[in-house]
């Protein structure tokens, strides 16, 4: 019998910006054997275009690995970012944790 | 209007100079009753372009200084400068990096930069005012 699919967290909260890109480039990395991976930001209360880059670059390297990612964004201020910057589409982004976490399961079973 | 109506700061240009900058324009717009949403568009279009002098100002290594000026005009419009000495370079120009000037432009009504002595992003916001409770 096969192990259930698991599902990776990768939180991150506060202000994401230039200050923190060695920080984010180190925390947002493929570790670990997921099947998914949720990034929460629910807490992150301010996000420069510095954290967009490293999501798009961390997408790429799940998306070559088969790893389907999905983002937790609950706060106006990276939600209108997102948009902003043309992203909508670019990943699957929810504002509910439940919602993310049935995406990330049928996408790993 | 409530409170002043100008604000200017400047900072050395390090990694962490942009986040007192932020907090100071949001700070200020908050005092003068600009409405919270607008608030928060503003401070991540100035982001943006203070992320962007930091970054890319002084690649040649100098201690170089950046300067945020805010003046809030009637009626309901921000503006807002954002002044290096160094080299303006477009985030889009690099390969895999940011969409700072898309954003920018996405948010403020108008936006020029001159790189004339250095670079000065000069930029235009709506900034509704908050009626005050009766």
């Amino acid at each position: 019998m096969n192990p259930a699919p698991t599902i990776g967290v990768i939180a991150l909260s506060g202000e994401l910006d230039l200050a923190r890109r060695t920080e984010l480039q180190e925390v947002l990395r493929l570790r670990d054997v997921h099947a998914s991976i949720l990034v929460d930001l629910s807490a992150v209360t301010y996000a420069d275009s510095s954290i967009l880059a490293e999501l798009l670059r961390f997408r790429a390297d799940a998306a070559r690995r088969k790893v389907a990612v999905a983002l937790l964004i609950t706060t106006r201020q990276l939600s209108r970012l997102v948009q902003y910057a043309g992203l909508g589409d670019a990943f699957a982004i929810y504002d509910d944790r439940g919602a993310a976490l049935s995406y990330l399961s049928e996408a790993a079973g | 209007m409530t409170g002043r109506s100008e604000l200017r700061v400047h900072r050395v240009a390090k990694g962490d100079s942009a986040r007192p900058l932020r907090h100071a324009l949001a700070s200020f717009m908050k005092a003068a009753q600009v409405d919270e949403d607008t608030i928060d568009d503003i401070v991540t279009a100035v982001g943006e372009a203070l992320a962007n002098a930091i970054e890319h100002a002084y690649d040649d290594g100098r201690d170089g200084r950046i300067e945020l000026y805010v003046r809030l005009a009637e009626p309901g419009l921000a503006e807002v400068q954002v002044c290096d000495e160094g080299t303006f370079i477009q985030r889009e120009d690099r390969q895999g990096r940011g969409f700072g000037l898309r954003i920018v432009r996405s948010i403020a009504r108008s936006v020029s930069i001159d790189t004339s002595g250095g670079t000065t992003v000069h930029m235009i916001f709506n900034a509704p005012r908050t009626e005050p409770a009766a």
